[in-house]
């Protein structure tokens, strides 16, 4: 049924309908509102799941992993510095090849102090070994939550899906809210291939020495190359139930594209309008919306990609000293075709900074006019004033 | 798509207004979205929330800034914020307030006010110090809009006040009444 | 999208348990659980096991805390008034804020076990078929009288005054030590079944006579001669002790006006509060300097308080007869080098004496033996201990109290009445040759002090003799806590009456006292070794912890976090 919900209560609703069964949190700004709605849950009954309060996010993922070494659904939420000071546990989950879902609200990390919507937080965790999942708005907030479990699930890795700060997070518009039966014939109990049981006693992840850690992490790697197919069934799987696709890569009008422009998260979004109003004056533009990316969809990227004459990559993060993280991955997926086309890559809307139409019909502009792509990232929008008083 | 700005302090119901009014205009067939000035909010301080209506599925997600009216929920904010910025012409400025707001004097605005405070004190609603006027504002913009209907607005307001839900109903009822307005002045 | 199946999962799992590993063989040193002696019971006189009492305080075993102090000390309510507690001086804990407050806490235990009417611990022993008589009940007769019941020898103590106490009852006064109180506790000692009998002259007449009807006679008569002070007109110095027993049969009339007290000791200063409760204004004559004045601090402090005048570095060295009083003739001195004892001595500063006029002059600077048979003859065959002397022979006599105590104190005397009737038991079990060693044995560590407990073989015995030093213990666990005070009467008051002058410590108050305590070197299941052994091995046993050598590696962590020094670490032997 519709109705109007806030983007953190649509995963915290898609958590609720999974039955996760441990729910661990640490409140940070503006994740908050998503371990909140979980803890009411828990306390009004309406979800049967056990609620541990934890004094730091290390801890609220040292939580989930340890319920989930037992073989029981576990959810968890952060954002920005609470997602940082979780960094060790993040490898931990994933070699210890738990399917855990957390939502991940993407915010800045200071200094300056900022709550506010950047990717950084989420793009500087992309090697920890966790499927990332980004969300366009509070529908796919809640599909790809209910999808991210059962992804975890059937690869043993675990899954962060990650929404916009605020744009998503603190925005109410319609939600379709699926009914309890039809998400409990998408995502059955789990039926975990391992875990802790006091009947059969073990401990897991004892010390590995060279013999046979490299193997261990291969087998990683193994899991990582499977999980866009799996990911692929299970949105097949949900399209089934529910009737809405989720692909890891969307393509809106990119085979006869001049530019396209390529977006992740909320952008995406007001990108649509955007492509819209160029169509109907006559411009030849694409969208590619990029919801996977770990593992990178290199395949997928080359196939809608790879015969675009132009590409613009939107990244609202950066890699200190390399540029935009989205552009460099696709300039990497790109480089074994024989015919690459040019990569332009543009910063925009860091901290917070709105990206309002203007802005991405401004990129959409830059590409057509320059002869090039720039060698390194465009920062678009940038106060004049204010670099220069940097320079001084 | 009409976008409508709210003026309001923190603790004042602001943002439970848009919300509000979000979900009876969606009940009443119209795709919403609302969203608060993002930041903290903190007791006493100025805030703003936002809300989109439009007949299709809202993409836009950037802030408001042209928005098509405003609603204002405490008059003394005018002498400090501008409660005009980048509203349309023609627009409608709603302010709780006895009377017709005094510094807001610019022809190009429909004004419309409705004494919230006292509404809310006569329902008990909240304090003398702190009144909770969202519910009467609610009522008030949709007479001044025309929409939406009120059996909408009294469902929202049944399903979103925790408490004295009838009181609130009633607010609603009577600043949908009692508000009054100025129209465009002729050039 | 192409098929996919199921990645592989390799991570390692482990089904055996880790005791297959016995990592108990990688020790090269292991702790041990070795109880130690608190700096506290060393000093404390009469022996007392001070950080077992405060242990079981802190937890509100307030029942146990009692029975603790007295199986070596059966006047803990006398003693928690009027004890000049050495204890507080070694306490450990003045080295991080301010040693615990373990003579109001022995107070506050003595009076709760009087409320509640807990008698003395008779430990039924077999009845030795012995009888001892002993001459005196003060603190010295009395606690030989108790450790002699306890131990199973029949006990008749004869006292020439009218009511048992000594100095307790005659010399220390009301404000100090209220004798409700103090009867109330020597009461509890003659439930043990000792025989009193009072106004009995106590003689070289009665020695004999005893003699030949007990196994051994104890004499503890302490000193009955005041100190005389040898200058022109002393016959006009009125006794000050006298005058306090006095006081205690009844009278209630003192000089009127200015009244000089003689002495710095605390007989000068009991004389002298007392004197002022009477009405007169007492002023304190010391021949040497303030900071050499025997008398504890606190009561120095206390008198000045409620208007004794202190007057320092003048000597007495006449008396004469004046109107209305006497002529007191005061040598200014000055002071000398210390001697060979450290004391600094007091000489003459060489400015003409100054005559002063009093109502009165009384002596305040003690007491001495009062006849030779009161302390024991130079003889080979008397077994000198610290706290008493032991004729051995025919007819054994124990001497006690303090013609023969280091120092002479209430403390010391309930020390040597112990050390004496644990010497006549073990004289009367295992014969003389056995008694100096069996004192040895019985010692709280390196201290004179002997234990009743440790005599009896019980858990206070398992204590190594090493006092724990401030730096054993591991203060990461004690946060700096200020000392609780009792409250005293507002000094105007106090000058006014002779109520006891010190309140008790409220309960709560108490309980957070005792909880200050580091216990050190006794266990109090705090479980940290249990807790922080990275290997488990430490076990909650009945009684008390023990360590599965089989996996300790001996890591050594408990003894760190051990947080009073009861665990250490010993080399494996080869």
């Amino acid at each position: 049924m519709r109705q109007v919900l806030e983007g953190s209560h649509a995963i915290s609703e898609a958590a609720r309908l999974a039955r996760v069964q441990v729910v661990s949190g640490y409140p940070i700004t503006p994740q908050t509102h998503i371990i909140e709605a979980l803890s009411q849950h828990c306390a009004d009954g309406t979800l049967a799941a056990r609620f541990i309060p934890v004094e730091s996010e290390h801890s609220a993922m040292s939580a989930v992993i340890g319920a989930a070494a037992t073989g029981v659904r576990a959810f968890t939420a952060t954002s920005s510095h609470g997602l940082a000071l979780m960094h060790e546990m993040l490898h931990w989950a994933a070699a210890a090849r738990l399917p855990i879902v957390m939502g991940e609200v993407n915010r800045a990390l200071g200094p300056g102090w900022n709550i506010w919507m950047d990717q950084s937080d989420s793009l500087a965790q992309r090697d920890t070994g966790w499927i990332q999942l980004y969300c366009e708005d509070a529908q796919d907030a809640l599909d790809t939550t209910l999808i991210g479990f059962r992804l975890a699930e059937a690869v043993n890795l675990p899954v962060m899906v990650i929404i916009d700060a605020f744009y998503i997070s603190h925005t109410y518009e319609p939600v379709d809210v699926p009914e309890q039966a039809a998400v409990d014939r998408f995502l059955p109990p789990p039926n975990p291939r391992f875990r802790l049981d006091p009947a059969d006693p073990k401990s897991l992840y004892p010390m590995v020495g060279p013999p046979a850690f490299m193997e261990m992490r291969r087998s990683l790697q193994d899991a990582m190359e499977v999980a866009e197919a799996a990911l692929a069934q299970a949105a097949a799987a949900f399209k089934t139930e529910f009737g809405r696709s989720c692909p890891p890569i969307e393509a809106d009008g990119c085979e006869d594209a001049e530019i396209v422009l390529v977006t992740t998260g909320s952008i995406t979004s007001t990108a649509r309008l955007v492509v819209e109003d160029l169509r109907a004056r006559g411009e030849r533009v694409g969208l590619c919306k990029l919801k996977l990316f770990r593992p990178f969809p290199a395949e997928g990227i080359r196939r809608v990609l790879g015969r675009a004459p132009r590409v613009a990559v939107i990244d609202r993060n950066v890699s200190f000293g390399v540029g935009g993280i989205f552009a460099q991955e696709i300039r990497s997926a790109l480089c074994s075709l024989e015919r690459r086309p040019p990569v332009f890559s543009y910063i925009v809307g860091l901290g917070g900074r709105d990206v309002p139409p203007e802005t991405i019909a401004e990129i959409y502009r830059s590409t057509r006019e320059a002869a090039a792509p720039d060698p390194e990232s465009r920062w678009v929008g940038l106060n004049p004033e204010l670099m220069g008083a940097a320079a001084r | 798509m009409l976008e409508i700005r709210f003026h309001g302090r923190g603790g004042q119901g602001t943002v439970l207004a848009s919300i509000s009014l979000a979900r009876a205009f969606f009940d009443a067939g119209w795709e919403v979205q609302t969203f608060p000035n993002f930041g903290v909010e903190r007791r006493g301080a100025p805030v703003e929330a936002y809300l989109r209506i439009d007949h299709a599925r809202i993409r836009l997600r950037s802030g408001v800034y042209t928005p098509d009216h405003v609603v204002v929920m405490d008059a003394k904010l005018t002498a400090t914020v501008e409660v005009t910025r980048g509203l349309k012409p023609g627009g409608w400025v709603l302010v709780n307030r006895p009377g017709p707001p005094e510094r807001i004097a610019l022809p190009q605005y429909r004004l419309a006010w409705v004494d919230a405070t006292a509404i809310a004190l006569s329902q008990r609603l909240g304090t003398a110090t702190h009144p909770i006027i969202n519910t009467a504002m609610m009522g008030a913009l949709a007479r001044t809009l025309g929409m939406p209907e009120m059996i909408h607005i009294e469902s929202a307001i049944r399903r979103e006040v925790p408490a004295k839900k009838e009181e609130n109903v009633a607010a609603a009822r009577i600043a949908f009444q009692q508000v009054q307005f100025r129209p465009v002045e002729e050039a | 999208m192409s098929a996919w199946s199921r990645p592989p999962l390799l991570f390692p799992v482990s089904h055996t348990t880790t005791e297959a590993n016995r990592t108990g063989a990688w020790r090269f040193a292991r702790p041990v659980f070795r109880p130690k002696t608190a700096p506290c019971a060393a000093a404390c006189p009469a022996g007392i096991d001070i950080a077992r009492v405060e242990m079981f305080a802190a937890r509100g075993r307030l029942h146990e805390a009692w029975q603790t102090i007295a199986r070596e000390n059966p006047l803990p309510a006398v003693c928690g008034r009027v004890c000049f507690h050495p204890c507080e001086a070694a306490c450990n804990r003045a080295q991080l804020d301010a040693p615990i407050a373990i003579n109001a806490l022995e107070r506050y235990l003595g009076d709760a076990a009087l409320a509640a009417g807990t008698p003395l611990a008779s430990f039924d022993a077999p009845d030795l078929g012995r009888k001892v008589a002993i001459a005196g009940a003060g603190p010295a007769g009395l606690a030989a009288a108790c450790f002699l019941a306890r131990l199973g020898v029949s006990v008749e103590i004869f006292e020439a005054a009218a009511e048992p106490g000594g100095v307790l009852r005659w010399g220390i006064p009301a404000y100090r030590l209220p004798k409700a109180v103090l009867a109330r506790e020597i009461e509890r000692i003659l439930a043990l079944g000792v025989g009193l009998h009072c106004n009995r002259a106590v003689d070289q007449a009665f020695l004999a006579e005893a003699a030949g009807r007990f196994d051994a006679v104890i004499i503890g008569v302490g000193f009955s001669a005041p100190v005389r002070l040898h200058i022109p007109g002393e016959d006009r110095v009125a006794d000050g002790l006298d005058f306090l027993r006095r006081v205690q049969t009844g009278q209630t009339e003192a000089p009127r006006g200015e009244v000089a007290v003689i002495g710095g000791g605390n007989t000068a200063i009991d004389v002298a509060r007392t004197l002022l409760r009477l009405g007169a204004r007492p002023v304190i004559v010391y021949r040497r300097r303030r900071r050499d004045m025997p008398a504890f601090i606190h009561e120095i402090a206390a008198a000045e308080a409620e208007g004794v005048r202190i007057e320092t570095l003048l000597a007495p060295v006449g008396v004469a007869a004046d109107a209305g009083g006497v002529r007191l003739t005061l040598q200014p001195m000055r002071p000398d080098q210390p001697g060979g004892d450290g004391r600094v001595r007091a000489v003459p500063a060489g400015q003409a004496p100054t005559v002063r006029h009093f109502a009165a002059v009384f002596s305040g600077i003690g007491a001495e033996v009062g006849a030779f048979w009161h302390r024991p003859a130079d003889e080979a065959e008397t077994l000198r201990l610290s706290h008493c002397a032991l004729r051995l022979g025919q007819h054994p006599i124990a001497y006690v109290g303090d013609p023969v105590t280091p120092a002479n104190s209430v403390a010391d005397a309930i020390g040597s009445g112990k050390q004496a009737a644990l010497a006549l038991h073990t004289l009367f079990t295992e014969g003389p040759r056995a008694v100096a060693r069996a004192l040895q044995d019985c010692r709280v560590g390196p201290g004179p002090a002997v234990s009743l407990e440790i005599y009896q073989g019980a858990e206070r015995a398992g204590r190594a003799s090493r006092t724990v030093a401030f730096a054993d213990i591991n203060t990461d666990y004690f946060p700096v806590a200020a000392r609780r005070h009792p409250s005293a009467l507002p000094p105007g008051r106090a000058a006014a009456t002779f109520d006891e002058t010190l309140e008790a410590l409220a309960p709560g108050e108490a309980l957070a006292e005792a909880g200050r305590c580091f216990n050190c070197g006794v266990c109090n299941d705090c479980d940290n070794c249990r807790i922080f052994c990275p290997d488990q091995t430490v076990q909650a046993v009945r009684d008390g912890r023990r360590i599965d050598l089989d996996y300790c590696k001996g890591c050594g962590v408990c003894t760190v976090e051990c947080p009073r020094a009861v665990l250490e670490m010993e080399e494996e032997s080869a």
